[in-house]
């Protein structure tokens, strides 16, 4: 049997078998509690922001976190779930969630050539072609206001009219909380699947993912629509909660860095690490506004965070305190970021003592 | 149809925004030469130089285009700091990706500092010489565009003539093609790279400068401008100095006549377009561009 000391050990190189599941536990209690513990609607309703959050770092994270590949513009793509949501409801008169999935799969599919025309070439095109995303997006939904509604926003019908705005809440609560947790599984699956492996490989070394047979555009474009989708559910999910959207704030640029910001600082290899960073950011987000409103402080603030985490923690949190204790341990620490040869061997040789003594 | 006249104006005034948008299109394509980085702050820094031009002339009182002996060599600074102090500490394998954060981040917060210093009321320079306007063939010039596009057109030269007759011009072209052959023929690469970034930011001193004298400005008015110049440089094949040049006055012309029958909003998605239609069909851009096969 390895001793107590050697399982925190070996948890905190390579969070084992049981340290996601523990999370996941913990998670759903959190989720399950929240609404009853929320002391007030507002906090409620912060927390269904805060979870939206959750949701679409996740969504992100799918993209950046496999294949490493940035993208700035899935507030663009969480904007256009929502509208989508909103129009099918609105003018094709469809029932509220069924226009959800409905607009979640049209958004994959319009994320087809988005991705095709994006990932065709390497990193640079892909970031470019993003930030156009939110950009033509913007001005599209702004101008053509026969459709939209432009600037004067587009009002979506509630899916449950009778229903008092706490009871809103707490069932958008839980609707989010489900969503959260379908994208932590998939990614979780994804994570441990050799479609996995060959979006990490990507992320690596694409020319020598490509070369070993790797079909990374593929791979690059299948994921990049998973992403889509997920992000669209929980654009159209914040239509259906908020009722209300407007151009300006779906298709913000802000909105795709906050998510990058979130994922970033939690750790992008890490399955929790979005979440982590959302509730961080997510949470700061609501007290300034609270605290100071809208400003153009906030652009600032937002700016230096992202600009701090890039230089001095692009792994993100988790990765960096553990990696920081691992320091401490051991006194000294491999670059290489996932688990080196030397410590695999090392721990099967532990694992092989443990078995035998 | 619209009538010769007014096609004949759009061409004269298509063609001197071409000239602008192909300065600034330079800059962000020494930068991807140089390190290839994407730099999104660079149409941020433009808004902050209009700014500067604006309050040079509101404050102080003297001509806007006089802030150029300032703004130029301070941006010039500002990049050499930039590419020594933030983009050159980035880890080497994932610069492309984190370098566009870290610009996208200093973007941010430019946008958030003019907005707090100047407020975010559009601002528009009120010059002697603003409304006047030189007719040729028919065609009614804004003086200030001519003198926006002659600012350009000098600077692009300038340029042209210092990247080819000047030893720094040839150590930055060698800097660019290949890094560590130039490293191996005694080039100091790290310093010039400071220098190229320098130089490119300098780009978007004079074009801010060029572009206060006839825009209205606010302080997130640089998102107009980055997704258009991006598009250019990605058409013109990303790291082509020429290419870049081809595709802002190409573009430029393009969005000019589209105004007429599509209105000024619908004209700007012609980038876009362009853009998407670049990506699909020849990733590598339309005019050369070596470079962008691999990025």
């Amino acid at each position: 049997m390895p001793n107590a000391s050697d399982a925190t050990a070996a948890g905190l190189r390579a969070p084992g078998k049981w340290l996601p599941l523990g999370a996941a536990g913990l998670l759903i209690v959190a989720i399950a509690a929240f609404p009853s513990l929320a002391p007030n609607p507002y906090i409620l309703s912060s927390g269904v922001i805060v979870l939206n959050w959750a949701v679409l770092a996740t969504s992100w994270n799918f993209v950046g976190g496999f294949t490493g590949y940035i993208s700035l513009g899935h507030g663009a793509l969480a904007g256009l779930g929502g509208y989508a949501t909103g129009l099918l409801i609105t003018k094709a008169g469809i029932p509220s969630f069924v226009a959800l999935l409905v607009a979640a799969l049209l958004v994959a599919a319009l994320a087809v050539p988005i991705g095709f025309a994006a990932l065709r070439v390497r990193g640079a095109s892909f970031v470019i072609v993003s930030i156009a995303l939110v950009l033509i997006l913007l001005l599209v939904f702004q101008s053509w206001s026969s459709v939209t509604g432009g600037s004067r926003g587009l009002v979506v019908p509630r899916p449950f009219p009778g229903m008092l705005r706490p009871e809103h809440h707490r069932v958008f609560f839980f609707l989010y909380g489900g969503l959260l947790l379908l994208a932590l599984a998939t990614w979780w699956l994804l994570d441990r699947s050799r479609f996995g492996l060959g979006l990490k490989a990507i992320r690596e070394d694409e020319d020598k993912a490509e070369s070993l047979g790797t079909p990374t555009f593929a791979y690059k474009l299948t994921v990049f629509v998973v992403s889509a989708a997920f992000t669209a559910l929980a654009g159209g999910l914040y239509a259906l909660w908020f009722g209300d959207l407007d151009p300006v704030f779906q298709f913000s640029v802000l909105t795709g860095s906050y998510i990058v910001l979130m994922a970033l600082l939690g750790g992008v290899r890490n399955l929790y690490g979005p979440v982590l960073g959302a509730i961080v950011v997510g949470v700061a987000l609501e007290y300034f506004k609270v605290e100071f409103g809208n400003s153009p402080l906030h652009l600032v603030t937002t700016g230096l965070l992202l600009g701090l985490v890039v230089m001095f923690m692009p792994d993100g949190v988790i990765p960096s305190l553990g990696g920081l204790v691992q320091r401490l341990r051991k006194g000294e620490q491999s670059s290489i970021r996932e688990m080196t040869a030397a410590d695999l061997a090392e721990q099967r040789k532990r694992e092989r003592e443990g078995a035998s003594s | 149809m619209p009538s010769g006249a007014l096609l004949f104006q759009s061409i004269i005034l298509g063609l001197l925004l071409g000239g602008l948008y192909a300065l600034l299109a330079a800059g962000l394509t020494l930068y991807f030469g140089i390190m290839r980085v994407v730099m999104i702050a660079h149409s941020a820094f433009l808004i902050l130089a209009a700014y500067l031009a604006w309050w040079t002339s509101t404050e102080l009182g003297i001509d806007p285009l006089l802030s150029m002996v300032v703004t130029v060599p301070l941006f010039f600074a500002a990049g050499v700091l930039l590419q020594r102090g933030l983009l050159s500490r980035l880890r080497p394998v994932t610069l492309t990706m984190m370098s566009v954060l870290i610009t996208f981040a200093i973007a941010l917060m430019i946008e958030g500092l003019l907005g707090y210093a100047f407020s975010g009321t559009q601002r528009r320079i009120q010059l002697s010489y603003g409304t006047a306007s030189l007719e040729l063939f028919g065609a009614r010039v804004a003086v200030v565009k001519l003198i926006a596009f002659g600012l350009a057109a000098v600077s692009l030269a300038g340029l042209y003539v210092l990247m080819k007759r000047t030893q720094f011009g040839w150590a930055l072209r060698a800097t660019i093609q290949h890094r560590d052959a130039a490293r191996l023929v005694g080039i100091d690469t790290e310093r010039t790279a400071g220098f190229g970034f320098g130089l490119g930011l300098a780009t978007a001193a004079v074009g801010g400068t060029a572009l206060s004298l006839d825009t209205t400005i606010y302080p997130s008015l640089h998102w107009h401008w980055i997704g258009p110049l991006m598009a250019i440089i990605v058409v013109g094949g990303l790291g082509s100095v020429a290419g870049a040049a081809a595709a802002a006055l190409l573009l430029g012309l393009a969005q000019s006549l589209l105004q007429i029958p599509m209105g000024a909003t619908w004209a700007q998605t012609v980038f876009y377009v362009a853009l998407f239609a670049t990506l699909a069909i020849r990733p590598q851009g339309f005019f050369g561009g070596r470079l962008a096969q691999r990025f």
